[in-house]
């Protein structure tokens, strides 16, 4: 018998670490299943509850090829989302899910993937990141772009100084700061200065709404077609599988007929999100 | 008598001259018989205008409108607008220059007199019609209105399809205008606060009753706040998170604050929720009536606000919403302010 | 197959049915709603309209999903409060009410169903009304593929001849409601058959309103997303819930925990209504509102019901009740703005 769509299943909390610290904190959790369990595919997202608070729809940002855990990074913004900064290893929660659609990892094998995040932008997008890194072999040339406004704001440090050694990865911060050696500028201006090439690439961005539209921008200025750019949209969500209506834009539920869109499919709905 | 040619001429004079940016008004609805509220920006539309038995809408709200929509913009047009008021309507202006919210200079007040009757309650019309259809409803020459139906005209007196909050009317011309339509008449009120009295009758227990039963068919609509023009705070105590939030505000202040209602609409919330708007509103609630006309399901809310308006005139001598020089009830005091409360 | 019931005799019906919840529109301070038949021979099929439509009995303004409650530290048990789903039934549902349902059952059903909304709805039997004439001043079901006496979403359909009901069994739900009744029910004769085709017939040319040739209407909004047209419509909304939350064909809610105590931490996963035209609908945490004025709202509210869910299920989200028009607070008129769309120009 197919399970109730609104419970959850029961999880707990397996490591917690600081990414970022103080007023616009980031924690990166890894979870566990006490019993039973989804698997998913990247670009999917789970309704995380904390009990007498309420839930949270979270990009999984842990590859689908990983079996042991979730992972999720989560920026501290509201009253959920502090709630989830308070929990501990071995703090019970519940997630339900997976939801929403995929990127079509499969249909891009042979191609080069451009991954241009800005601030906890790179989450969303880090289990195709780590996926396409697992199968290398499958897929072209990886390169990253990714940006944070200070030097400390930047999530996945010691990840991105490892990452560094298996593909291109060019960072940025918004303004210059003594220590930094890299670009200083916006991730579209830092785009526009690595010109990397839209041949055979698939571009997917994600971050804060004016960052994803200025990377659409700055990724059509040097050549990318609108079906080679791909992002992950956010909405307000409650019920996360296409019914309690707030999510939508225009005729779609993010929730359900998104996250994942291409620039495509995206510039013909409603520009209202 | 108040006609309609006069409205519209002052109207359209103001439009032409651009003192105004727009005009709230009344115009005549879809249905044909009743008003809503019309904005007139062109001086080619002022012959929608009317006046009757049907506007029974407080205006003024959009006057709230207005002054969210300039807070909004980088360099607002000053200019006031016009705005139909009736004497309730008014008081409500009187309310909004107290608290400060408006400036004298944002609106151009154009009142109209009740002259001998106030406005039409629609469910006391239809139930007097019993499955007739009303298609025009006109002021009649003395308390009464003249009602056109799909088998005639009759004459019904004022008493018997006036609102309720008419016949306990302490204003029936504006106490602040610009420009004034109609008769200055002079109309006594026997009972202002009749219905408070009424209920006032019973026990506690009865009215506890009372009170449940009509607040438990509550669905949380909030049409009552939202058409009342007093109820302009950014943040209510009723929403959670329509509150003021920017990018600076931090989650912990949005963590920290009180969830003071469930959504769920049951007795305790609602009961909670109306009686904080109640006491939110003391001093400040001029009986307009339009809480009571908006709700769906018919609950005699005007009467809690009422109540607290009987007790700032008996407690405190307070008449509300008649001088915008004076200070809003609760912050001010008499030294002769009753103290029997301290023990 | 069709039934006679003569009208002294449906409160028999009803003293038969003390099995099911049986709900019926009952005149309570003025206002009509569906309320619990305490009274079979109280309960009387003559009323206009209700405020609160009937899809308030299979989506209720307010349900449980589950219990919380903190068992040792860090582990919770969770008790899913499903409904008991106790068989129910509604009379006098008007047709528009019954089409409304088939569209709510398209949104909570699919491939991913709402298990809370169809313990109801499966339990759930409607017994409809057809309109002789129109419950309202504002009716325009006939506009948006429904009509006065359609049998869509319903189980039984009665129409008033008089002094009896003719009673049309259209579901092995229905057949059942009706079977309780036993022998008050006769079998209908060809002129009773033909007095309710005329009844039916007749009230098709009763209707107040239309709103006509609307079959481009979607398109056309599609193409008037930034006019400042919106703007102009939504001046007068002071953004209550009446519009939506009367609405038989609304169907937006809000999940919150409702907290009873906090050491050990319980309480209840609640669902409760909730709707487009609140400005904190669709605001994020940060803040951030894709819909921050009226504008976009009432623009969200027309084109949900008039494109997008068109382009989704291939029906109007709308069934032409009238009860937005009839209980506006400022007269906001639906059919009026669909016109002005349809006439707008390209």
């Amino acid at each position: 018998m197919r399970a109730n769509v609104y419970l959850p299943k029961l999880t707990k909390v397996i490591s917690v670490k600081e990414e970022v610290g103080g007023v616009r904190s980031i924690k990166t959790f890894r979870t566990q299943f006490l019993d039973g369990g989804f698997t998913h595919k990247c670009g999917q997202c789970a309704m995380l509850s904390i009990f007498g608070k309420g839930e949270s729809m979270i990009s999984i940002s842990s590859s689908p090829l990983v079996k042991d855990y979730l992972q999720f990074s989560i920026l501290k913004m509201g009253r959920v989302t502090s709630a989830i900064h308070d929990l501990e290893v071995g703090s019970i929660i519940g997630i339900r899910g997976p939801y929403g659609n995929a990127f079509p990892i499969e249909s891009w094998k042979g191609k080069n993937i451009l991954f241009a995040g800005g601030g906890i932008g790179l989450a969303p997008i880090w289990s195709v990141l780590q996926t396409t890194l697992l199968l290398k072999k499958d897929y072209g040339d990886l390169t990253l772009i990714y940006g944070a406004r200070t030097s400390p704001d930047i999530v996945f440090k010691e990840e991105l100084a490892d990452l560094k050694s298996k593909m291109t990865v060019h960072l940025s911060i918004d303004v210059a700061e003594p220590e930094w050696k890299e670009f200083v500028g916006f991730v579209a201006q830092n785009i526009l200065d690595k010109k990397p090439s839209p041949v055979n690439t698939i571009a997917i961005t994600c971050g804060p709404p004016i960052m994803i539209k200025t990377c659409i921008k700055a990724l059509s200025e040097i050549g990318f077609k609108d079906d080679q750019i791909y992002t992950t949209v956010e909405n307000k969500m409650k019920c996360g599988i296409g019914k309690c209506g707030r999510c939508n834009i225009g005729r779609h539920y993010v929730c359900k007929d998104g996250p994942v869109y291409s620039w495509a499919e995206l510039r013909q709905l409603p520009q209202e999100y | 008598m108040v006609k309609h040619e006069d409205v519209r001429a002052e109207a359209k004079k103001l439009l032409e001259s651009g003192k105004v940016k727009y005009i709230i008004a009344y115009e005549l609805g879809a249905d044909g018989w009743k008003a809503n509220p019309v904005f007139i920006k062109k001086p080619e539309d002022v012959d929608k205008i009317i006046w009757g038995p049907t506007c029974f809408h407080n205006l003024v709200r959009f006057v709230v409108d207005e002054k969210r929509r300039k807070v909004q913009q980088k360099n607002p047009d000053t200019r006031p607008v016009g705005v139909m008021v009736k004497g309730c309507d008014s008081r409500a202006i009187v309310i909004l220059l107290q608290e400060k919210f408006i400036e004298r200079k944002d609106v151009h007040i154009i009142g109209v007199s009740c002259e001998k009757t106030g406005v039409i309650d629609e469910r006391k019309l239809a139930n007097k019609l019993k499955g007739r259809k009303a298609k025009n409803v006109e002021f009649g020459p003395d308390e009464n209105f003249v009602v056109t139906t799909e088998e005639g005209t009759v004459d019904l007196p004022a008493s018997e399809i006036m609102a309720d909050r008419c016949l306990e009317c302490i204003a029936h011309v504006p106490v602040i205008t610009d420009v004034l339509f109609g008769e200055k008449t002079k109309r006594t009120v026997p009972h202002p606060f009749g219905s408070v009295e009424k209920i006032e009758t019973l026990s506690s227990e009865d009215r506890w009753k009372f009170w449940s039963e009509q607040l438990e068919k509550c669905v949380r609509c909030y049409a009552c706040r939202s058409v009342c023009p007093m109820c302009y705070c950014d943040e209510c105590v009723a929403d959670t998170i329509t509150f003021a939030v920017s990018p600076d505000t931090t989650a912990e202040e949005k963590a920290q604050k009180i969830k003071w209602l469930d959504k769920s609409p049951v007795i305790s919330e609602n009961i909670f929720y109306h009686m904080v708007r109640a006491i939110h509103l003391a001093g400040r609630c001029i009986d307009c009536g339009e809480c009571e006309r908006a709700c769906p399901v018919n609950i005699p809310l005007r009467m809690l606000n009422k109540k607290l308006e009987k007790e700032a005139k008996l407690l405190f001598g307070y008449d509300v919403g008649f001088d915008p020089e004076k200070p809003a009830l609760i912050s001010c005091f008499r030294d002769e302010d009753p103290e029997d409360f301290i023990r | 197959m069709d039934k006679i019931l003569a009208k002294k005799d449906f409160p028999r019906w009803l003293e038969a049915l003390g099995a099911y919840d049986v709900y019926a529109p009952q005149l309570i301070d003025d206002v009509w709603n569906y309320e619990l038949a305490a009274d079979p021979k109280a309960v009387s099929l003559d009323y206009p309209q209700t405020a609160i439509p009937a899809k308030k009995i299979v989506f209720p303004q307010r349900e449980f999903f589950f219990e919380f409650r903190e068992a040792d530290t860090d582990d919770y048990k969770l008790k899913e409060l499903l409904p008991e789903g106790k068989p129910t039934v509604i009379f006098g549902v008007r047709a528009c009410e019954g089409k409304a349902v088939t569209l709510t059952d398209l949104v909570f059903g699919g491939e991913i169903a709402d298990d809370y909304y169809w313990k109801r709805r499966n339990a759930a039997v409607l017994v409809g009304l057809a309109c002789a004439s129109p419950p309202s001043t504002n009716c325009f079901c006939l506009s948006v593929n429904g009509s006065p006496h359609s049998k869509e979403g319903l189980d039984v359909l009665m129409t008033d001849l008089g002094d009896q009901y003719y009673v049309e069994i259209l579901t092995d739900k229905g057949k059942k409601l009706v079977s309780e009744g036993g022998a008050i029910f006769h079998e209908a004769k060809p002129p009773d058959k033909k007095a309710a085709e005329k009844i039916h017939a007749d009230s098709e040319k009763k209707l107040a309103r239309e709103l006509k040739n609307i079959k481009d209407v979607p398109a056309k909004l599609k193409g008037m997303f930034a006019s400042p047209f919106w703007d102009d419509e939504s001046m007068s909304c002071i953004r209550c819930g009446i519009c939506t939350y009367l609405c038989p064909t609304c169907h937006c809610f809000d999940i919150n925990d409702e907290v009873e105590s906090q050491t050990p931490l319980a309480g209840r996963r609640v669902r409760t209504w909730d709707t487009c035209q609140f400005p904190d609908f669709t605001m994020h945490s940060s803040g951030h509102n894709p819909r921050p004025d009226k504008a976009a709202r009432l623009r969200q509210r027309i084109n949900h019901k008039f494109q997008y869910f068109v382009e989704v299920w291939q029906n109007y989200q709308c069934t032409g009740c009238g009860r937005c028009i009839t209980l506006c607070p400022v007269g906001i008129d639906i059919i009026k703005v669909v016109e002005k769309v349809r006439d707008h120009a390209s």
